[in-house]
């Protein structure tokens, strides 16, 4: 812009006070685009005579989409403060209803921002002047004076704050920005810097919920859709060939909601307790001979390839299978892994029963579950 | 009760008279008694507590012949003569219960057309088409000879739309929990091993779908009712059926139901394809 107006372009200097008060309105238009060294080719009005046919057409056209905008948003309003939006099950009377609340809202609001955008680009489109200016580029920094001036007036005003000769205002400002900018990287990073083995054996990657703190009993637990409905498992409870996903449970959680949400949905909880039909050839992992009750097994249905839910259980040639990655392990030979990916077995949890019929955890996984970490060394 | 409230007084009367007196002591004695025992007999018939399977069975015993007729036309190939089943053919029956016949023929997947990964829904033999009078009888008679060689878990008395329970917020917890897994999140079905495969759920009826859950047709596993109770259950239907059948195409199309591959591709064509549209018309002379 400066290069305009110091005349590089060498076409138009300012116009004095007076000049200016005698220009009128479109001269000064002009002048604005001569000073910028703007040069306009071609401008055509798109309805040079007023009050054609075609003219009243476009206006109508445009005014169209406004309105159109104006109704939908008007429609919008409307149903997003009446239309019935309350959740009713699809067999209830007002299910249709309910159910079109969202398009309805979305629809409404949509075509009111796009009707009211059309409207924009068409009036544009249909009644700016068809227009063609060519402005000079210029090249190259700044002119020599420009440049030399700029900079000596930065520097007489860093000189004129006197900072230069103030050491420890210097030392000061530079020792509080600094160290806030500590605070801002601890505070950034800090999170991220975990010791996640300072609990040594009883780190959360080595064992699970259903080890047994204080030596409480751990009962296996079925989820029923509700927290404080608590039904634990019993070898009668199920069918030869079928499977269920237990929790630990304790008594003492009975009546302690956080205790017992925590059970539930932690990530390393879920067991899937299988009871094989009787008679089912069974090759168990050496050491872990006892780990079953009769048919019952219980493994851990957190995969240990990347710690999917392993719950598709077959049951007519007890493959347990992976949803993510299609490893499949066989319930029949402590779930060694036949196929996919994963390389291990999944954890067997040591099962009996106790004197009152239920299902107890005799101790924790001997491994850790889930997928291989670095400590895990297998 | 009337014969021994009225008899015992005519002994006594005639207590008096000596000639004879030894054994017509002993013959009221005996009427007495006889008596006694009948009308007990009768009582205890009377306020004895129904039998259901017994009664069942014995009032049945015409079905249970037509069902074996059934099955020796249709079923005997492959589970053999005694339902013990055939080496390589088809398993054993003893002790699948009525609802294992009903969902297995219901569906059309037995008679079983070819042997492959696993029995395939078709539509049901006319035979045993239960949308038919003489189907279904046909089905119900088949079910009760099964049933009567070892048992085993029966359908429940309610049948259709009155399977479905009144909470299918539960039933969705739950079957995310226990079916999802296989059939997807809607029921839409998955993939398993070796071309096995979960089905959808869409076209089964709440009688097939309570029946495979109770008895556990092919791979999947059994659910007792001490498992997911009767109220579970029909609740699980409940959410089924909530979801299924266009219930749950809020917009429109469910796009298939698998989630957010299908909406994903159909939301980046066509809204790309406005987007394109849009610039085109924006950056076009009139």
């Amino acid at each position: 812009m400066s290069g305009a107006t110091t005349g590089e372009g060498g076409v138009t200097s300012a116009p004095t006070a007076a000049e200016l008060e005698e220009m009128t309105p479109e001269q000064l238009a002009r002048l604005a685009g001569d000073l910028d060294d703007v040069d306009v080719q071609h401008n055509a009005p798109k309805f040079p005579v007023p009050g054609t046919r075609a003219e009243k057409r476009a206006e109508r056209a445009v005014a169209g989409w406004f309105t159109l905008s104006a109704l939908s948003a008007l429609a919008f309003v409307i149903a997003f403060i009446w239309w019935p939006h309350e959740y009713v099950a699809p067999d209830q009377p007002g299910y249709r209803m309910y159910s079109l609340y969202t398009p309805v809202v979305g629809v409404t609001f949509g075509l009111a921002v796009l009707a009211l955008g059309i409207g924009v680009i068409s009036y544009v489109k249909k009644f700016f002047p068809s227009e063609v200016s060519v402005q000079q580029r210029h090249d190259g920094p700044s002119d020599e004076v420009a440049r030399r001036t700029v900079m000596a007036q930065l520097a007489a005003a860093g000189k004129d704050t006197t900072i230069a000769r103030r050491t420890v205002i210097k030392r000061s400002a530079g020792a509080a920005a600094g160290l806030f900018g500590i605070g801002l990287g601890i505070a950034a990073i800090g999170p991220l810097i975990r010791n996640p083995w300072k609990d040594g054996p009883n780190s959360p990657l080595w064992i699970t919920g259903w080890k047994s703190t204080n030596g409480e009993t751990v009962y296996m637990r079925a989820d029923t859709g509700d927290l404080e409905d608590i039904r634990r498992v019993r070898p009668e409870d199920m069918e030869p060939g079928s499977m269920q996903t237990v929790f630990p449970y304790r008594l003492s959680e009975q009546h302690d909601e956080e205790a017992l949400l925590k059970a539930q949905k932690a990530g390393d909880a879920p067991v899937m307790l299988i009871r094989l039909r009787p008679g089912t050839k069974v090759v168990k992992r050496a050491g872990q001979e006892n780990f079953n009750y009769g048919d019952y097994y219980a493994f851990s249905k957190i995969c240990t390839h990347l710690g999917c839910p392993t719950s598709l259980y077959e049951a007519q040639d007890n493959r347990i299978l992976c949803p993510c990655h299609q490893s499949q392990f066989l319930a029949t030979e402590y779930a060694r892994p036949v196929f996919g990916p994963a390389t291990r077995a999944l954890p067997q949890l040591p099962i009996t029963v106790d004197d009152e019929g239920y299902f107890i955890a005799t101790s924790d996984f001997h491994e850790a579950v889930g997928p291989a970490f670095w400590e895990r060394r297998s | 009760m009337e014969p021994t409230t009225t008899t015992p007084p005519e002994p006594r009367s005639r207590r008096g008279r000596r000639p004879h007196g030894k054994v017509r002591r002993r013959l009221a004695g005996a009427l007495a008694l006889g008596i006694g025992l009948l009308s007990v007999g009768a009582l205890y018939s009377v306020v004895e507590p129904a039998p259901q399977t017994a009664v069942a069975q014995a009032a049945d015993a015409a079905t249970i012949a037509k069902g074996q007729d059934l099955y020796n036309n249709a079923c005997i190939t492959c589970h053999g003569a005694n339902l013990q089943g055939v080496q390589d053919r088809g398993p054993s029956l003893v002790g699948v219960g009525d609802a294992a016949v009903y969902f297995q023929v219901s569906s059309g997947r037995m008679p079983l057309a070819r042997q492959e990964a696993q029995a395939m829904r078709k539509p049901p033999t006319q035979t045993f088409d239960p949308h038919t009078q003489e189907g279904a009888d046909n089905l119900a008679a088949l079910g009760a000879f099964v049933q009567a060689n070892g048992g085993g878990p029966q359908l429940p008395a309610a049948t259709g739309e009155a399977l479905r329970g009144d909470d299918p917020a539960r039933g969705g917890e739950l079957f995310r929990l226990n079916c999802a897994s296989c059939h997807n999140f809607t029921g839409r079905g998955g993939a398993l091993s070796s071309g096995k495969f979960a089905p959808s759920l869409d076209p089964a009826n709440e009688d097939q779908i309570y029946a495979a859950m109770l008895t556990g047709p092919q791979n999947m596993p059994k659910f007792s009712d001490a498992q997911l109770s009767p109220q579970e259950k029909k609740d699980i239907i409940a959410y089924i059926k909530s979801v299924s059948d266009g219930n749950n195409d809020v917009g429109g199309s469910g796009l298939g139901g698998i989630g957010p591959t299908s909406e994903g591709v159909i939301a980046f064509v066509v809204g790309l394809a406005a987007i394109v549209g849009f610039a085109m018309w924006l950056g076009a002379k009139q």
